[in-house]
């Protein structure tokens, strides 16, 4: 079962189109919303009048910021600090945030009145770059510390002053005084734009509020978080909090935390009606997006070639709240660290308020960012020395039992193999891949990268198994199933381990009054970490059925064997079903919840600590060709691997990876949110370029490194987008002597550095 | 209660009444009168192709059509594919080849292929059916399996 390519479940459904995305519900009654938002990125707000759009047909309600004063709930959330306000009270922190709600029986008829809503403003200065947003005259976005939430054991605040929302540091070895080990000092910076998430699936939620009970259907990653932050917000336990998570539109990290759920219950409490909000492509754009950063990266090596001390000073443009920027820029700074022996490193990395809609977690979270300074440096370094990049990594790269810079040492460490394999691209030239370029004015290239990864930890996973009275299986996990395939290796896993097929078995969830919690939905962690919990579970109900049927056979436990779904008294040919095991217990279903927690944490001072439970391994080797008439890059062949462990699902887990690679390629040559004066100025595909079929490498190949020593399980969801970038970069330098310091490498940036050169 | 006037669209087989504002898009209508959720917009221009349905026998954006356009329209969508419980080739070499992650575009891509088969052999191009289509997943590796497997098995009837 595990390592087979089981079917997902609910194909009929989805090649239908009759999956029950959020946006196909639709309860009796519902309200449709529409947000007015600002257009002004930094203001006071002087007035709104609604009192046209009060009038206008089929509006039920209008709400402003003013209206969520004094009337008993918490107006403002935010899953570290509760800074974000469901309307904006009294101030405007960027151009898209909603200033006005307004309700009516048709999504037309709300955009209709939304329309007529005037806001008059008093602007304030703005400031959209980090580096402005330190700068000792600059405007200050929040005067005061906000409000906490809840305490996440991995996130330490400090450092909040100004426009700086946190601060992560790391101290290793001797720190900056270890540069004195140097023989050279490499020191450059490296810039990643914005950019979005852009699911198919847009942000959605229908809330319905009913005999003083809360229920949400959205499209969420993390769905108790979601649960919590409602129940705070409307002073309710969270018992009276549903939040039920149907399949998901694709989230890659912009579905994380509440978004468009508070104001969808806002309206749902007000009315007594089902609210429902459906986003537009625009207005994804003003919701969420990839941290903007700015990281220099400074690197002492010897003369032949070790890396002996680096420094990262890291700013992450945080956008005007906070959402999780104060954990992503911890993962942003060690992330920038890489997967070598650096025996001195000095971290400090900031997460930065602007006037812009707010940055959160995406695919990758912080490490892209890092990958792209650390390992385009490594070949700047490379050529400093005269050493070939290649071999220049192999000396550095942490081996098993090294100790990463945060202190803890590292286990099933294959930075080597993974690298050696993605370089593998290289050895086996076919004919057609061995010609030459058509035309002298194509230049081709080669490049590599390699990363380190890590997960979310601490964290906790809850699964159920529940058998029922006629021997069907249910699993009751909260992980949302967004496409990645969890549910159908979540599945394998349960199937597997209580010895029955596949398909006799249903997945539940997510549905927090049902399903157990679970943290979330994200950093490659669901296979490997809900896949524990499961596992435990189906232990714990394997137990349970072999008692009663011990107890029903009047014979020892010891006695009782468990095999294909039945039980029998070992050396004997009658059997029990599962089902007569459970009727036979008169428990009525028998049910065992399992967890997963993982342990970690790090010093705020210094960053030593556990920073993940587990690392995740990958790397990337890329041809180019270079059109040195236009600057246009065809990535032409392009060669991944990542540390795999034990698959579960071979087709599901390779398409994880050409995922990555198809979005690690659309942002190494394409992607950027470009703002003029706060305003998104390409806010949809006509202007946002995303890579498509026709840009994916004619020649991709994709390596899953197994382990068939272990049984465990290794996220496969992120592994391979952070080299991506990198190894194009270092494909296209090699090819044409121009290094890209600035994604995206856009034909026009390689044309105008070209002319630099 | 939906604004508009009546309206009648012949919709995957069967002539249907539904209500249409002058501006609401045959998408709007799709979903809002007769529940035909596998047309989505994602992008609401024209270009991600998750809105594609079949209109006579060709494949177009329902997001940039009037609903009130489509009255002398056979209209097909991914859920009119389907004939007694059996699933269109396309569908059935999605499902073989799993060329989905999260599905939001693949009753989309379905659609530009089936239409393409509908085509003399001589005027197929699968580079154009699939070329206004977006997969942010990214599925494209098993999208191509799933057409590889269509183009075969029309081969072999065309043959046969």
């Amino acid at each position: 079962m595990i390592g087979q390519s089981a079917q997902v479940s609910d194909a009929f459904e989805r090649v239908t189109g009759r999956l029950g995305y959020v946006i196909n519900h639709e309860p009796p009654g519902t309200l449709h919303l529409a947000l007015v938002r600002s257009d002004v990125p930094h203001a006071e707000i002087r007035s709104v009048s609604t009192a046209v759009a009060q009038r206008c047909r089929g509006v039920v309600l209008v709400l402003t910021g003013e209206d969520l004063k004094g009337i008993g709930i918490r107006p403002r959330f935010g899953p570290v600090y509760r800074d974000q306000p469901v309307l904006a009270i009294d101030r405007v922190r960027y151009v898209g945030e909603p200033v006005a709600v307004v309700a009516a029986t048709d999504a037309r008829l709300a955009r209709a009145a939304a329309a007529e809503i005037e806001v008059e403003y008093h602007e304030l200065p703005a400031v959209f770059h980090p580096k402005d947003a330190i700068a000792p005259d600059a405007v200050i976005l929040h005067e005061q510390t906000d409000e906490q939430g809840p305490k996440f054991a991995d996130i330490i605040l400090q450092g909040r002053k100004g426009n700086v929302c946190n601060m992560f540091t790391l101290r290793h070895g001797e720190g900056l005084d270890g540069f004195r080990y140097a023989d050279r000092i490499f020191e450059n910076e490296f810039v990643t734009p914005p950019v979005q998430h852009v699911s198919m699936e847009p942000h959605a939620a229908v809330a319905v509020f009913e005999s003083n009970r809360l229920t949400v259907t959205t499209c969420t990653q993390t769905p108790y978080a979601v649960r919590d932050a409602l129940a705070y917000m409307f002073d309710m336990p969270a018992s009276r909090v549903r939040v039920i998570v149907p399949p998901v539109g694709g989230g890659f990290g912009g579905k994380t935390y509440a978004k468009v759920e508070p104001v969808a219950a806002l309206v749902a409490r007000y009315t007594g009606r089902p609210a429902k909000i459906v986003l537009s492509r625009e207005e994804e754009f003003a919701t969420n997006s990839k941290h903007q950063s700015i990281i220099r990266l400074r690197t002492g090596v010897t003369s032949d070639g070790l890396l002996v001390a680096r420094q990262v000073d890291a700013l992450f443009n945080a956008g005007a709240y906070s959402d999780i920027s104060p954990r992503l820029i911890k993962n942003g700074g060690y992330g920038a660290i890489g997967p070598y022996r650096i025996p001195h490193v000095h971290v400090d990395s900031r997460a930065i308020f602007t006037n812009l809609p707010s940055s959160g977690a995406f695919r990758g979270y912080g490490v892209a960012q890092g990958a792209w300074a650390y390992e385009s440096q490594m070949n700047i370094i490379a050529a400093g020395l005269g050493i070939d990049p290649v071999e220049l990594r192999r000396r550095n790269l942490l081996g098993e039992g090294d100790s990463f810079a945060t202190g803890e040492t590292l286990h099933d460490v294959h930075f080597r193999e993974v690298f050696d394999d993605a370089l593998s691209l290289f050895d086996t030239d076919t004919d057609t891949d061995a010609a030459p370029p058509e035309h002298d004015y194509i230049k081709r290239g080669r490049g590599c990268a390699v990363i380190i990864k890590s997960t979310i930890t601490p964290s906790t996973s809850n699964a159920t198994m529940k058998v029922n009275v006629d021997g069907s299986v249910q699993v009751l996990t909260s992980t949302v199933e967004m496409g990645q395939g969890s549910h159908t290796a979540l599945a394998q896993i349960a199937a597997e381990a209580l010895g029955i097929p596949y398909h006799d078995l249903q997945m539940v969830g997510p549905d927090t009054d049902v399903t157990p919690y679970d943290l979330t939905t994200s950093a490659s962690r669901s296979t490997a970490a809900m896949g524990e919990a499961v596992r435990d579970a189906v232990a714990q109900v394997r137990q349970q059925l072999v008692t009663h049927a011990a107890k029903q056979l009047k014979i020892a436990p010891d006695d009782v064997e468990m095999r294909d779904g039945v039980l029998r008294q070992r050396g004997t040919e009658g059997t029990l079903s599962l089902g007569q095991v459970v009727s036979g217990s008169k428990l009525g279903t028998m049910t065992a919840t399992g967890s997963f927690v993982s342990e970690g944490g790090l010093d705020a001072a210094t960053g030593q600590g556990i920073a993940s439970h587990h690392w995740h391994q990958g790397a990337v080797a890329a041809e180019v060709d270079v059109d040195i008439r236009t600057g246009k890059v065809r990535v032409t062949r392009l060669r991944a691997c990542a540390y795999a462990g034990n698959v579960v699902n071979p087709v599901n887990a390779r398409m994880q990876i050409v995922g990555s690679i198809a979005f690690g390629l659309s942002q190494a040559l394409f992607e950027q949110i470009i703002y003029d004066n706060g305003h998104v100025a390409n806010q949809n595909l006509s202007e946002y370029a995303l890579a498509g079929r026709v840009d994916m490498p004619a020649d991709l190949q994709i390596s899953l490194m197994e382990n068939s020593e272990t049984t465990e399980i290794h996220g496969l969801g992120e592994t391979c987008l952070p080299p991506v970038s990198p190894a194009i970069a270092n494909a296209i330098a090699d090819a044409t002597g121009i290094r890209c310091l600035q994604l995206p490498m856009t034909a026009e940036r390689i044309i105008n550095l070209a002319a630099e050169q | 209660m939906t604004e508009g006037s009546e309206l009648r669209l012949r919709v995957n087989g069967t002539w249907q009444d539904v209500r249409a504002t002058p501006d609401d898009t045959l998408l709007d209508v799709l979903r809002r009168e007769l529940g035909l959720f596998s047309c989505r917009e994602t992008c609401g221009i024209g270009l991600c192709g998750a809105c594609t349905v079949s209109r006579d026998g060709k494949a177009i954006s329902s997001c940039l059509v009037l609903a009130l356009a489509a009255v002398e329209w056979n209209i097909t969508t991914a859920e009119g594919l389907v004939q007694a419980g059996q699933l269109h080739p396309v569908q059935q070499a999605f499902v073989d080849a799993q060329a989905f992650q999260c599905s939001f575009c693949t009753p989309g891509f379905v659609m530009s292929l089936a239409a393409m088969l509908a085509e003399p052999p001589e005027q197929r191009s699968v580079e154009a059916a699939l070329s206004g289509h977006l997969c942010r997943c990214g599925s494209y590796g098993q999208i191509t399996e799933a057409v590889r497997q269509i183009m075969a098995d029309n081969d072999m009837h065309q043959e046969g």
